[in-house]
């Protein structure tokens, strides 16, 4: 591929729209956790946006049209690539852009079209694709030890079930006391649901999705969707935000139609069967609890009180808030597949979040996402300050009734 | 000279126009991809039009954001409109009558646009850690003090002959371009609109289109995991 060939290729009409919208205010520089632990001046929003534009202006721009395109520099290309791979994709510069940009489905697409030009994904984001093909999974892991180290003993999935639960590769990988209380809750609640086989439940597509390998996402879509159908399945529970984002989002897509069921995060799940009495809990806790909002739950998918309400629900807990929460949610560094390329600026994002808690005095800090769960918790080993963390899931299982 | 800078005005103006046309090209040719699709068609509700009304004549989105950016943004970008509307009185002949009527505010307006820019100005540079400087935005607001001084300094000090600016002007848009007119800040003035006019941005277009589809989207997320 020429440098001077179409930038716009991967762009909708209305992100191309959002690409010219930007008035470089820079008020959402503010809000940019990677500017915040880094000060590159090159990740902020409005330095890639403006970039983007003289990209597009030298290859289809007037000038280019009279007197040909202009070839790009490549070290610009490249500085342009890491700076947007760099991006956590939290999309807090979105719920703050002045103009209402929706950079948290524009900066995956800008990677997409960085991809096509042989500039990204970066580091172990290219060997994903591969990974996903042979083992099911981006971590190249084998299917066997997806449930199997982790699964709790006396929890019965049923072959087939209206209620469908997928696990997920970071939270069956990486976050396992994450996924061990969604299935424990799920148990709790009574109703029976069932579960495909650990070689069957194959990765959602998001990592592939949000690093913009694209190539396989029909495929994954149609396998899991389809083996989800023949189980009768009406609901499926899954507890990590970026899964149920781009189930929610795009399976219906890459599905074709609408999907057969409708997806639910595991938080909406245990509300509702706290609000029916099917859940009960049954012990106290007499502690100061803060919850973080993760971006692609609160952001991405719009689920905030739900969460909440569960906290809520227990006796003694007092909840409490980050000064950024809900829509307005600080990202905890691991977003955007950019945790295992850019390690330490999800380090320092993490102890953002470990450190305000301990300010606030949180006797524990609540998480709600695999990929917060792992960094977080990485972040906190080593850190001069301590909290204890925990899954909203792991909490909830510790406390309801037992069946 | 007043045929030369008759001639740099067409050719600025044809620039213009072939630039916004090549730029709607794309805008027009850009596959709908999917991914940027909501998930499920959302019923634009009669109360977000209303809301988007009001996000775009009082740019609520900045206003929730910076409340000083927003006094200086919003200033500027009402009186830069009753300025040019004031404006079109050299461009129509006869004058249409609610142009008239605008004048007492124009000339309010012209003494708020330099302020409001140099407000933007100060905003921009006053340094914080967190403010983004791009050199294109110093020019843009820097060419567009000049030039409202420059007017403001016409309309207060200066009083050019405005009978021979009008005839001038009439004469450029009709192309029969006449002998510049004596005044040098006005030849000042109108080139640097002139100069100016290349490096417009769009987002002038694009912006209020984004704003309208921002209030969908936040309707579409209340809905993307409740109410199906
Ligand atoms: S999505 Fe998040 S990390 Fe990326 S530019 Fe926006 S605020 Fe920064
Ligand atoms: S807030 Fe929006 S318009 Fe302003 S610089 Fe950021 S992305 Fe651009």
């Amino acid at each position: 591929m020429k440098d001077k060939d179409t930038f716009t290729g991967c762009l909708s009409r209305r992100q191309l729209l959002e690409i010219d919208a930007c008035t470089q205010c820079g008020e959402c520089l503010k809000f940019c956790p990677v500017q915040e632990v880094t000060g590159n001046p090159l990740i902020s929003p409005p330095e890639k946006i403006r970039l983007f534009r003289e990209f597009i202006r030298a290859t289809e721009g007037l000038g280019a049209r009279l007197l040909g395109g202009r070839e790009i520099d490549r070290k610009l290309l490249e500085d342009f690539s890491h700076a947007v791979f760099e991006c956590t994709t939290c999309g807090a510069c979105s719920r703050h852009c002045t103009v209402g940009i929706s950079t948290q489905r524009l900066w995956p697409m800008l990677r997409k079209e960085m991809v096509r030009r042989g500039l990204g994904p970066l580091g172990p984001q290219a060997g994903m694709p591969g990974a996903i093909r042979e083992t099911g999974n981006p971590y190249s892991k084998p299917s066997a030890e997806r449930f199997a180290p982790w699964f709790p003993e006396g929890v019965v999935v049923s072959e087939k079930a209206e209620i469908a639960y997928y696990a997920g590769c970071t939270g069956a990988y990486e976050a396992q006391p994450m996924v061990r209380g969604d299935v424990s809750v799920l148990s709790a609640a009574g109703e029976p649901f069932t579960m495909l086989p650990p070689e069957e439940e194959v990765c959602c597509g998001f990592p592939l999705f949000i690093t913009g390998q694209h190539d396989l996402l029909e495929d994954l879509t149609k396998r899991l969707v389809s083996a989800y159908q023949e189980r009768g399945v009406k609901t499926l529970v899954c507890s990590c935000p970026c899964c149920v984002n781009i189930m929610s989002r795009d399976w219906p897509i890459f599905f074709g139609k609408d999907l057969p069921f409708r997806i639910r995060h595991i938080t909406q799940y245990a509300a509702e069967a706290l609000r029916s009495g099917r859940l009960r809990i049954a012990g106290e806790l007499r502690e100061r609890l803060i919850y973080h909002d993760p971006c692609y739950l609160s952001r991405g998918v719009g689920v905030i009180d739900e969460p909440r309400e569960v906290l809520r629900a227990i006796p003694g807990a007092e909840l409490i808030e980050f000064d950024r929460h809900g829509l307005a949610s600080r990202c905890c560094g691991a977003g955007g597949a950019a945790r295992k390329v850019f390690h330490d600026n999800a380090i320092a994002t993490g102890r953002l979040a470990i450190d305000e808690a301990v300010a606030k005095s949180a006797d524990r800090l609540i998480l709600s996402c695999p990929a917060c769960y792992a960094k977080v918790n990485e972040a906190l080993q080593g850190h001069d300050k301590q909290v204890r963390i925990t899954d909203i899931m792991e909490l909830l299982a510790g406390l309801v009734e037992r069946r | 000279m007043g045929v030369l800078l008759a001639c740099a005005a067409y050719a600025v103006y044809a620039a213009f126009i072939c630039r916004l046309f090549f730029h709607i090209l794309l805008w027009v040719r850009a596959s709908e991809q999917a991914f940027t699709r909501p998930a499920y068609a959302v019923r634009i509700r009669p109360n977000t039009v209303a809301v988007t009304a009001l996000d775009l004549l009082f740019l609520r989105r900045l206003f929730s954001q910076n409340k000083l950016l927003w006094i200086g943004s919003w200033t500027f970008h009402l009186s830069f409109l009753l300025v040019f509307l004031g404006h079109m009185r050299y461009f129509l002949n006869p004058v249409p009558a609610c142009i008239t009527c605008l004048q007492p505010f124009g000339l309010v307006a012209g003494y708020l646009l330099p302020l409001s820019l140099i407000l933007l100005l100060i905003l921009r540079t006053s340094s914080g850690k967190n403010r983004y400087v791009s050199v294109y935005n110093y020019f843009l607001l820097g060419t567009a003090l000049v030039i409202s001084l420059s007017g403001l300094g016409l309309r207060v000090f200066i009083h050019p002959d405005l009978a021979e600016i009008k005839a001038y002007i009439l004469a450029l848009f009709t192309f029969r371009p006449e002998a510049l007119p004596q005044s040098i800040v006005f030849v000042a003035h109108f080139s640097l609109v002139l100069f100016l006019l290349p490096f417009l941005p769009l987002h002038m277009v694009a912006a209020p289109l984004v704003t309208l589809d921002a209030r969908r989207r936040e309707d579409e997320l209340r809905t993307v995991m409740h109410e199906r």
